[in-house]
């Protein structure tokens, strides 16, 4: 079991935490800073290492408005066995007016016999910048084989909040079951074995930042689509999905289009995250 | 038989909703060439019907006829279906089945949901227009959802019979195949819980992305 909670606003044209809780398996480590932009970067840690059947992770932040964070993790997140059961972790974001929240967490890796179920439910302002990515590995297994894992479910839910209310942008749910049939192949995985993603949500995603994304990604070594979501509120949704062989080769792909817009949008340089 | 005719009309191929023209992700594949024949079309195919019509169509019109809210469930594709032209295409074909359904076969439930499309509330989508049509015939759950999902496969075989090209007899024998995979959906479909509803694979949702940027296109989706 482990919780989190994590508030942060700005001050001083800096951001820092102006909330911090946790409990059990779950902490950060102390903030710190990549660039001059003001914007906090926090490591979350699981000291145990790993994720166990029954294991509950609730993890709550709010980035206040104007405030800027970027949220990633120390390691993979592993998950054993999970005999007749399952581990869960559950996410909540709040994003404030104009506030900011990059979401870059290290890839997933489900063991035999593993079950997992990740939740993230996040809610934002129409001036509010969101940028998330996510990797799933095929998982491990002693003898090598991949996709020995009983279920992965990954599911992020988007809503706008504005002035008429608080309206569903993008429901991302993704389901691997592989005992039940041929994950690997045509029309599910393509005979690749590891899955990227990418969802931005930002006032200023249009369908030229789409494209442009697009042609950005020709130069790698993967299967990828690009589309947009719905427009509410006057923002609208970005979903990158990638299908490659490698967690090293999606980072880079999903790494160089976040870093595109971080040089684009906030004159940030490349996210360089070398855990420490 | 009070609504066999009823529900003969609505999956016509001959409908017009637009069918004929969304190939609903499988021209990419042809255009990658992974789609060649008669054999790699009906693979694509059972995996459409395991994927998109299981956990998209299909359990949304199952979700509508045990009392789900036809709003949210409404909400719950537009930002569930991800890939632009497909969910620009459950629309396109929606509103176009609620106009023949207020045509044909008119009720107060259908009159609802042209009211929320009318007032900007709901977009109008394929699956929850004709289960609110269906319904309104007392057309039985099981045999609504398999009457969906084939005549959903009946259009895209037709297309692909044009598009790949294969023999009018090959399409045939591809739908015959079809009768399991659409049986066993509906089987997935009564077993799968809400939190499933948009849990569409991987590969399709890409395939269906990158036809946005396809060259040479045939079909709008």
């Amino acid at each position: 079991m482990g919780r989190l909670e994590l508030g942060v606003s700005l001050r001083h044209g800096r951001s820092v935490a102006s909330h911090q809780f946790h409990q059990g398996a779950l902490r950060v480590l102390r903030p710190h800073y990549l660039d001059d932009s003001g914007q906090v970067c926090y490591v979350v840690v699981n000291p145990g290492g790993a994720y166990l059947g029954a294991d509950l992770f609730l993890i709550d932040v709010e980035v206040e408005d104007s405030a800027s964070l970027l949220l990633t993790t120390q390691s993979a997140t592993k998950v054993y066995r999970t005999p007749g059961s399952f581990a869960e972790q559950c996410m909540t974001v709040r994003l404030g007016e104009g506030a900011r929240l990059e979401l870059m967490p290290d890839q997933l890796i489900a063991y035999r016999e593993a079950s997992y179920r990740q939740r993230t439910s996040v809610t934002l302002r129409p001036s509010s910048s969101l940028v998330m990515a996510e990797v799933v590995t095929p998982g491990w297994s002693p003898d090598g084989a991949a996709f020995r894992y009983q279920e992965v479910r990954l599911r992020n839910e988007i809503r706008v909040e504005s002035g008429h209310g608080t309206q569903l942008l993008a429901l991302d749910n993704l389901l691997i079951r592989p005992p039940l049939g041929d994950v690997a192949g045509l029309g599910f995985m393509e005979g690749y074995s590891h899955l990227g993603s990418l969802v931005v949500v930002d006032a200023r995603v249009d369908q030229a930042l789409a494209d442009e994304l697009h042609r950005l990604t020709a130069g790698f070594d993967a299967l990828t689509g690009i589309s947009l979501t719905r427009t509410v509120g006057g923002t609208t949704g970005l979903v990158l999905r990638a299908l490659s062989n490698s967690t090293g080769g999606l980072n880079r792909l999903l790494g160089t289009c976040a870093n595109l817009l971080r040089e684009r949008w906030y004159g940030q340089g490349a996210l360089d995250l070398r855990k420490h | 038989m009070s609504y066999q005719l009823a529900l003969q009309q609505l999956t016509d191929s001959a409908l017009p909703t637009g069918a004929f023209a969304h190939s609903l992700g499988f021209e990419t594949y042809v255009d990658a060439g992974v789609v060649a024949d008669e054999a790699s079309f009906s693979g694509w195919l059972s995996a459409f019907i395991s994927q998109q019509l299981t956990y998209s169509d299909g359990l949304a019109i199952r979700l509508l006829y045990e009392g789900g809210e036809l709003g949210e469930l409404d909400s719950l594709l537009s930002a569930s279906l991800l890939p632009r032209q497909v969910r620009e295409a459950s629309c396109k074909m929606g509103l176009r089945l609620l106009e023949i359904g207020a045509e044909v076969f008119p009720s107060p439930a259908l009159e609802r949901y042209r009211g929320l499309v009318a007032a900007g509330r709901a977009a109008g989508h394929q699956p929850l227009a004709f289960a609110v049509v269906a319904h309104s015939l007392g057309v039985p759950l099981q045999e609504a959802l398999a009457a969906y999902l084939f005549a959903t496969v009946t259009s895209l075989t037709q297309n692909a019979v044009r598009a790949i090209p294969v023999g009018q007899n090959a399409g045939q024998r591809v739908l015959r195949k079809a009768h399991d995979d659409v049986a066993a959906a509906t089987d997935t479909i009564a077993r799968l819980t809400p939190d499933d509803l948009g849990a569409v694979s991987p590969g399709l949702e890409i395939s269906q992305m990158r036809h946005e940027r396809q060259r040479a296109r045939m079909f709008m989706s």
